[in-house]
């Protein structure tokens, strides 16, 4: 735990690179978590807000948005903590509602975990399985990758730029 | 960037920065305006009551196949207001590319330049240098009277060689240059970044 003022600004990571492998094994133990807490809907995302994974009844909810909100609200989070002198790791937040209850919990430096369950489930039960998911979506992530997928953009230049110019024209409307 | 391997997605931030109401708001309504709602997101801004950004607006595109990758970038705005310096330095987190709004008013040009540096500080304390992100210039609002001249704005900003666009984004004019400047620049650095691996 560190607790001084002065400490020096959170670290910021840069992106993320998952493999497929790692995908699938993210996949499985949120599937796990889903089932075991059980949770409603759970989502995964880089903490700059890119979203990873989404599992359970999403509804009509825009998961690219709450990603980003998500990733939001634990940055302000662990700033008002680290303003305070309060910042500790693997921090989690905790809403609870009339009829569910939210969390937001860190996943190392690098991901943040939104989970909403029932409110007739109990919470300390709830906590304990996103504290082991974070875990064990920490040894995902820690491990090597054994099969990275190269990304090929073999392209010219201005192939590329063609593309993206035609793409973007193709949903524009003036 | 993030890529989904399994939803072959190509997932990119691009952060539109700027002086307090210089228009980085109006360049995503205009964008979710105009892009068609089935290749966008909703716009989601978090705002004070006076109506003024308080954290960041958010909107999603996602574009046609690339390379059997799904384009989809997110565009995020942060707020202008000097007190919310701290706000700005976490919404450029993970920034694959920034979109920098100066407001073309010739008594805006101090702000501009406080912005700019303000920018840079917080790159710098993302991880990001000023060299390796790409950024593109849009001098926007040079429709009012007076408005300076972009080489005045770039020599401001003591910016020589950057990519920059006029622009009045209240009417849409200029924002979809600066979205495939930006999308371009963004993309040709994942290319060559990928291309070394």
């Amino acid at each position: 735990m560190e607790k001084s003022n002065s400490e020096p600004s959170i670290e910021m990571p840069r992106g993320l690179q998952l493999s497929p492998s790692q995908e699938k094994l993210i996949q499985r133990i949120l599937d796990r978590v889903l089932v075991t807490c059980p949770a409603q809907f759970i989502l995964l995302a880089e903490i700059s807000g890119q979203l990873i994974s989404v599992h359970g009844e999403k509804g009509n909810t825009d998961p690219g948005a709450l990603g980003a909100l998500v990733a939001g609200d634990l940055s302000a989070s662990q700033e008002m903590a680290r303003i305070t002198g309060q910042y500790q790791h693997a921090q989690l937040i905790l809403r609870e509602g009339s009829d569910t209850t939210t969390f937001i919990s860190e996943v190392g430096e690098k991901m943040v975990l939104y989970m909403r369950i029932n409110k007739e489930e109990p919470l300390g039960w709830a906590r304990l399985m996103i504290l082991q998911a974070c875990h064990a979506l920490l040894e995902v992530i820690s491990a090597p990758a054994q099969d990275v997928e190269k990304l090929e953009l073999d392209l010219s230049e201005e192939q590329l730029n063609t593309l993206i110019e035609d793409g973007l024209d193709s949903i524009w409307h003036d | 960037m993030h890529i989904n391997w399994q939803l072959r997605e190509l997932n990119l931030k691009i952060v539109y920065y700027g002086p307090a109401s210089s228009g980085k708001t109006t360049n995503l309504e205009q964008v979710h305006q105009r892009v068609d709602p089935a290749h966008r997101s909703e716009m989601v801004s978090l705002k004070t009551y006076e109506d003024r950004t308080l954290f960041f607006d958010f909107l999603q595109l996602e574009m046609g196949k690339i390379c059997g990758l799904t384009p989809k970038i997110q565009l995020y705005t942060v707020p202008g207001q000097v007190r919310y310096a701290g706000v700005r330095k976490l919404v450029l987190r993970g920034a694959d590319g920034v979109v920098f709004v100066a407001d073309s008013a010739p008594s805006r040009a101090r702000e501009n330049l406080v912005s700019w540096h303000d920018m840079v500080s917080h790159l710098l304390a993302n991880n990001l240098s000023l060299e390796d992100t790409p950024i593109v210039l849009q001098c926007n609002k040079q429709d009012i009277l007076g408005a300076l001249a972009l080489s005045d704005i770039k020599y401001l900003l003591q910016v020589r060689e950057i990519v920059c666009f006029p622009a009045k984004a209240i009417y849409g004019e200029g924002v979809l240059d600066t979205l495939k400047a930006i999308t371009r620049s963004v993309m040709t650095k994942v290319q060559r970044q990928t291309a070394t691996v």
